[in-house]
């Protein structure tokens, strides 16, 4: 019998390992590499919240917590929740995660049974689907168009669902497209939802702090409370209070799904860090000015790495609402060959070339179940952002 | 709700929970209750540890780690090895997760199918059958009687072996029972495990350092070199140096288990604490002293609960060579009234009782698969133990 499990083999194997590996083996070569392909702010994690974390560990907090995390911090979930949201979760419909990616694992765990099905609308962070398959479920992806600003229609949503059915997961704004929804677009995809009531909805909302140009993503629940008992709404401190390296997730969801959800935790990691639960309790509850600030300086950085691709002959940037990552077609440069030599067929061969010949290094739209696209991040210091474009558009004016 | 996936119905929720929360009703009604069902130190973080993870905080060590562990703490942990066992390991065979369960659970997630056996000598931690069984696999417990220290017997593991055995898991020293394997007893497992090498071997070390009277603690890679390449050694620093709550666990094993392991920690959480990781690198690698002071402690209380309950009419408590738990017999209390009027039909009426008549919280040894006895934890100051012991002096001096 095979030593390694069946279910690896479920997990698609790795779309950006070869970028990645290529982007280590230049830089370790001494090449001026510039990585646009990390999904994490390049700014430092609040002082107030060190601080916060600093005291923790003085004062002892070093022992065991309970498995859903500390009652300080599923209190200030809920608190959050509630001022940014209006969203009515009691502290015992909190669970506290290392990190958001276990809340949805624990999510599909916890309900996913062979052939139940989970509708992920793409381009999506790949996690969605390899974790539903992780689960032995069955991920059902919908295509959603850069000429719909790559959302999600209504009808597109209606047309997915079936008897077997058991998760429709949102991620607004969207990793890799930045695309949000407002409370009119999103009130159009509940109401498809009220017309199923066997579906749940996961709303992935962690970077609903990361919107611009006066745009207000808006959460499920916010926009139709009467699926509250059927609706889990994620979130987590990484994005928003640059805090990715402390590991803490969390979300709101049914009573019952939390218990059940502590229940499988409970068998894997235990809780978080808690050290990491008092740093995100400050996160939350202190302060909220740095969360401006980044978002400020964000913005500026979208709407410049926006004009300099329209710029690129060849590539197409939609300015989306959110998150910090632009997703340009690149489909217009199919068929012409580098000025490095390098025939462009697919969106990764562009990004493989454009970092051989540039070191600029991208995520092909492959690695997000939607091709003809790459992921730019724009979580990188302005001068460096800006010169990364300008070597995108030189590349892009060399193609022949 | 739509039901819950059938995997969560394999997990019973916790006996020991029903103890706690009964323990935790008391103590809330205003009554001196001591809880010896404590599984974590009631020692600090070291200060160093401390140190470093404030540091970390400061510099900006908050991004996101590597999904395998920091390299400065993989390095500690290399170090760690060599230095304890005489083991090297490279840097791709060493992971580290939140906590050593997490270690265990990616470890099974990544190669249980259904239908997989696991050999697990009790009495044991539940975690290990629980999350097996909750990946798929099936348990085949081994009893270890206490005529025999509670130690496996090497043909009783022989016995327990067919050709869908994947894992044979040991703990050493053992929860709940504070036994821990020499190295010549070891060694006479690893003879069976070599007529078996369809067999895997998960050595659980978390507890390696608290051992007493000159024990010197044995492990099987190091006992048994030709199975290291089948042999996955987990331990932590939450035990030995009080850092339950930073959740650092960490294995060591053959690459492609490691991949594996790590592959699947991918899925449930990614990586791990930053500052946690930077605690435990510092404490792996700083002075330990404090170590020492712990340990003659644990050997003290040791000594003196179980001195204290063999004094107890209807107790027998074997004296074990490690951990902080003691594992007293009861069967001579059993078919007995207390002074309360309550009839002791097995080790969970006599748990209840003395909980609920002498106020003294321990664990039933059902709950880790061997009746009728307790786990009874020492990790608790010395005044508490006493008292304690008083009590359960006093509770069996009642018994009609």
């Amino acid at each position: 019998m095979p030593f390694i499990a069946d279910r690896l083999n479920r997990i698609s194997p790795s779309q950006t390992m070869a970028i990645t590996g290529k982007a280590r083996a230049l830089k370790a070569a001494g090449k001026d590499v510039i990585s646009l392909s990390v999904g994490e702010p390049d700014f430092d994690t609040p002082r107030n919240v060190k601080d916060a974390a600093i005291r923790a560990m003085e004062a002892g907090e070093t022992r065991y917590t309970d498995v859903p995390g500390i009652p300080a911090l599923r209190k200030a979930v809920a608190e959050r929740f509630r001022a940014d949201s209006g969203l009515d979760y009691r502290a015992e419909e909190i669970i506290v995660t290392s990190g958001g990616k276990q809340v949805i694992f624990n999510a599909m765990l916890c309900t996913m049974n062979p052939g139940d099905e989970a509708i992920v609308p793409s381009p999506c962070w790949v996690s969605y689907p390899d974790i539903v398959a992780l689960a032995e479920g069955t991920p059902v992806i919908v295509p959603c168009s850069e000429n719909n600003g790559f959302k999600l229609r209504p009808a597109d949503l209606e047309a997915a669902i079936t008897p077997k059915t058991k998760w429709f997961m949102l991620n607004n704004p969207c990793n890799p497209t930045g695309a949000a929804y407002n409370a009119a677009e999103l009130k159009a995809l509940t109401d498809v939802l009220m017309r199923h009531p066997h579906v749940w909805v996961f709303t992935d909302d962690i970077y609903n702090k990361l919107t611009y140009g006066g745009f207000k993503a808006a959460t499920v629940l916010e926009v139709e409370p009467r699926l509250k008992d059927r609706t889990l709404t994620m979130n987590g401190v990484s994005k928003s209070y640059a805090m990715t390296g402390w590991r803490i997730g969390f979300c709101g969801a049914p009573l019952e799904l939390i218990r059940a959800m502590d229940k499988l935790q409970s068998q894997s990691t235990s809780h978080a860090t808690s050290i990491a639960q008092w740093a995100a309790v400050e996160a939350l509850s202190g302060p909220q000015d740095s969360v401006e600030m980044m978002r400020q300086t964000f913005e500026k950085r979208r709407d410049m790495v926006v004009a300099m691709l329209n710029e690129a002959p060849g590539l197409h940037c939609l300015k989306p609402e959110g998150a910090f990552y632009v997703y340009p077609s690149v489909r217009a440069c199919f068929g012409k060959t580098s000025a490095g030599g390098t025939k462009i067929v697919d969106d990764e061969t562009f990004v493989v070339a454009l970092l051989e010949e540039t070191g600029v290094a991208a995520v092909h739209g492959a690695a997000f179940c939607y091709p003809g696209y790459m992921r730019i991040s724009y979580a990188t210091d302005t001068e460096t952002l800006r010169d990364a474009c300008a070597r995108i558009q030189n590349f892009c004016k060399g193609l022949s | 709700m739509p039901a819950l996936a059938e995997r969560l119905n394999r997990v019973p929720v916790a006996a020991s929970v029903q103890m706690t929360i009964k323990a935790r009703a008391l103590r809330a009604e205003g009554r001196n209750v001591i809880s010896l069902t404590i599984g974590e130190p009631n020692f600090a973080t070291p200060a160093h540890a401390i140190e470093a993870a404030h540091q970390a905080a400061l510099r900006g060590d908050t991004k996101y780690p590597p999904q395998d562990g920091t390299l400065a703490l993989k390095q500690a942990i290399q170090r760690k090895f060599q230095r304890d066992s005489g083991l090297d390991y490279a840097l791709d065979e060493i992971c580290a997760a939140n906590g050593g369960k997490q270690c265990i659970y990616n470890a099974l997630m990544a190669t249980v199918d259904p239908g997989d056996e696991a050999v697990i000598p009790v009495p044991a931690w539940s975690a290990y059958w629980l999350m097996n069984e909750l990946v798929g696999g099936k348990s085949v417990l081994v009893n270890c009687p206490q005529n025999n220290g509670f130690k496996p017997r090497a043909e009783d593991i022989a016995a327990a072996i067919t050709p869908r055995t994947k894992w044979l898991i040991l703990n050493n020293p053992n929860n709940p029972t504070g036994a821990a394997c020499s190295a010549d007893e070891l060694k006479a497992i690893a003879e069976v495990m070599r007529r078996h090498p369809h067999v895997w071997i998960m050595s659980d070390d978390m507890y390696e350092h608290l051992v007493f009277d000159g024990f010197r603690h044995a492990t099987m890679a190091q006992v048994a070199p030709d199975l290291k390449e089948r042999t996955v050694t987990i331990s932590g620093v939450s035990k030995t140096y009080a850092m339950t709550g930073w959740r650092i666990g960490f294995a060591a094993g053959p690459k492609a288990l490691i991949k594996a392991m790590v592959n699947m920690q991918g899925q449930v959480s990614a990586g791990i604490s930053t500052v946690g990781q930077a605690a435990a690198a510092a404490a792996l690698d700083g002075p330990q002293d404090g170590v020492e002071e712990m340990i003659a402690a644990y050997k003290r209380r040791r000594d003196f609960v179980v001195e204290a309950l063999n004094a107890c009419p209807g107790i027998s408590c074997h004296k074990p060579e490690g951990a902080f738990y003691v594992f007293p017999n009861v069967a001579g209390c059993l078919g007995k009234t207390t002074a309360g009027g309550r009839t002791i039909g097995n080790d969970f009426d006599f748990c209840m009782a003395l909980l609920e008549e002498q106020l003294v919280a321990t664990v039933h040894g059902a709950a880790y698969g061997m009746s009728p006895y307790l786990r009874v934890s020492t990790a608790t100051d010395d005044a508490s133990l006493h008292e304690a012991c008083r009590r359960i002096k006093a509770f069996c001096d009642g018994l009609r």
